[in-house]
């Protein structure tokens, strides 16, 4: 692609490098901002760079949110993995025998995709008071599983799709069951897409506010994010709290994105055009 | 070889794909279908505060839906949700064309750049909103820059005709990497040959852009653009937070405000109405971004 526009030249990258500072400059405003006092965020004297860092802020966040990155890392680490057990063998099952109505299966969940929230947030909240699993975690990972489980559906189909099947054929003719035959040479052979679509499925929970909202009152059980929406109160925002609490909850993503970004250029784009 | 286990075999074999799918078919038929029909019933149905604890909640017909469009915030709300959804995707889509360009070429540190620039993406939508509640804040930083070059400062989010435009910002910020990303792959894809012909053909760099990029690229295109449709018409926690949907019920959008019908209000069958409407206008956009595609 160099034919396309000039590079390799070091005023190229130090082009893009602010273009990139430019677009993240919102981040960096809560990355330095979560080190300042309030009066110093917002006062006359705007700087760039904290004047001595408010370490008490982070401190002070950290062991407030403490029970509720608890209750966030135990919903998303179950939504992952529960995502996981039930669409990585349908996804094979799928892809693999073609049954009958599969076409049916996957329109619905291009659909389910298309819907808003509030669609399954009002119908929840109902069933789920009657059942009473409101104020409960398993009733919020269920509620989470509805976002995360037709997306693992899509980008995994799509991802065993090109699997070299004579693997699993060849495995069946030395007399591997189904289920071993998955289990040995299926899974492993998807690994990349299953760690994608397990990332994924845990960040999509740990992000959730509006299932959160309508289904936990009970403050013990209530994840990061619903913490810290209602630090926002009446009376003013607690900025000092707000802003290391914000960063916190970008962190996984944030790691996430920098050690895998590969994965996603290319997990993204396929699960998306084709 | 024993033919008994032959025939076990075979029956395994066949009965299996659908032993693979059925948990999931399973879930499809609890958590997915039967929310999605409820929803569609509760907008026919009575269901406030009063009905929902006698456990009744009578039909009364399209009583949700007259209500919901006698109410003139629907119609802001109906608004506000196209305008938010134009002008995101308007930016969104050219902020990620034009870095979809620059990253074309090759050049040392690239990777970094392109992962750092997916960050609004991945980061919950909660940082953001947060952030640029901060960014907007009477005292905050955008002000400062206003004042640098001699405007404002200006009542961002106390006035709904600042704050919804800042709600657009923040989206915008929020969506950018995804149309970025998958134009950039789009383009990856795009054989260089062309562009060397184009190039020694005498044609410049934005003609090869219009003439070769955009049309070789209009089905990622055309794809990118119907995503963002459906994920902006979704949005509800940027501007809950950011806004609640106020000052003055202005900034509103859809599902914002099907939330309040729903949760403050407690009217659920009115907010289901609101919903199966928000499902209709997703359905409309979407058939409008097709018949302008045949064109």
């Amino acid at each position: 692609m160099t034919s396309f526009v000039i590079s390799g030249r070091w005023w190229y990258t130090v082009a893009v490098v602010i273009v990139t500072a430019i677009l993240l400059s919102p981040f960096y405003w809560v990355l330095v901002g979560s080190f300042m006092t309030a009066a110093e965020l917002f006062g006359v004297k705007q700087s760039l760079w904290p004047q001595h860092f408010a370490v008490e802020n982070w401190s002070n966040a950290l062991e407030r949110l403490f029970p509720h990155v608890r209750n966030s890392l135990l919903v998303s680490a179950a939504t992952s993995i529960g995502t996981l057990l039930i669409a990585a063998p349908a996804a094979y099952g799928l892809v693999w025998k073609k049954p009958r109505g599969r076409q049916v299966l996957s329109s619905f969940m291009l659909v389910t995709q298309m819907l808003p929230a509030i669609v399954f947030v009002i119908p929840l909240f109902i069933v789920f008071s009657k059942i009473n699993i409101v104020n409960t975690l398993s009733g919020l990972i269920l509620a989470d599983m509805t976002f995360t489980v037709p997306f693992a559906l899509i980008m995994l189909s799509a991802y065993m799709k090109e699997l070299p099947y004579e693997l699993v054929e060849a495995a069946m003719v030395d007399g591997a069951g189904p289920l071993r035959a998955f289990v040995v040479v299926v899974l492993p052979m998807s690994l990349p897409g299953l760690v994608t679509v397990g990332i994924f499925s845990f960040l999509i929970p740990w992000g959730d506010l509006i299932f959160a909202l309508s289904l936990i009152t009970e403050s013990s059980l209530q994840p990061l994010t619903l913490e810290l929406y209602k630090a926002v109160g009446q009376y003013g925002i607690d900025w000092a709290f707000l802003l290391p609490g914000s960063v916190l909850t970008a962190i996984p993503a944030v790691l996430f994105v920098i050690l895998a970004s590969r994965f996603i250029v290319a997990g993204v784009t396929r699960g998306a055009i084709k | 070889m024993d033919p008994s286990r032959s025939i076990v075999r075979k029956v395994r074999f066949d009965a299996s794909p659908y032993l693979f799918i059925l948990p999931f078919v399973v879930f499809c038929l609890i958590l997915l279908l039967y929310p999605v029909v409820y929803s569609l019933a509760l907008s026919f149905r009575q269901a406030t505060v009063e009905t929902f604890v006698s456990g009744d909640m009578p039909f009364n017909g399209l009583t949700q839906y007259q209500a919901a469009l006698a109410d003139p915030i629907f119609w802001r709300a109906l608004l506000n949700t196209i305008l938010f959804a134009f002008f995101s995707i308007l930016f969104q889509f050219t902020i990620g064309f034009l870095l979809g360009l620059l990253f074309q070429a090759d050049f040392p540190l690239k990777n970094l750049c392109l992962a750092l620039l997916l960050i609004p993406w991945v980061s919950p939508v909660l940082t953001a909103a947060n952030i640029f509640k901060g960014l907007f804040n009477e005292a905050g930083p955008v002000n400062r820059l206003c004042h640098l070059v001699g405007l404002g400062p200006f009542p961002w989010l106390a006035d709904p005709g600042y704050a919804f435009p800042a709600t657009i910002v923040a989206n915008i910020w929020i969506g950018f990497p995804f149309n970025f990303i998958l134009l950039y792959a789009g383009m990856r894809s795009i054989p260089t040959d062309i562009y060397e012909a184009a190039k020694i053909d005498g044609a410049t760099f934005w003609q090869r852009v219009g003439y070769i990029t955009l049309p070789v690229l209009q089905p990622v295109s055309v794809a990118v653009l119907m995503l963002g449709t459906i994920y902006t018409v979704k949005v509800f926690d940027l501007v809950w937070i950011m806004t609640g949907g106020g000052p003055a019920n202005g900034t509103h959008l859809l599902s914002t405000y099907a939330y309040q019908v729903g949760f403050s209000v407690l009217n659920f069958g009115e907010a289901a109405a609101i919903a199966t409407l928000m499902v209709l206008l997703v359905v409309l956009l979407n058939l409008l971004q097709l018949l302008l595609q045949r064109r």
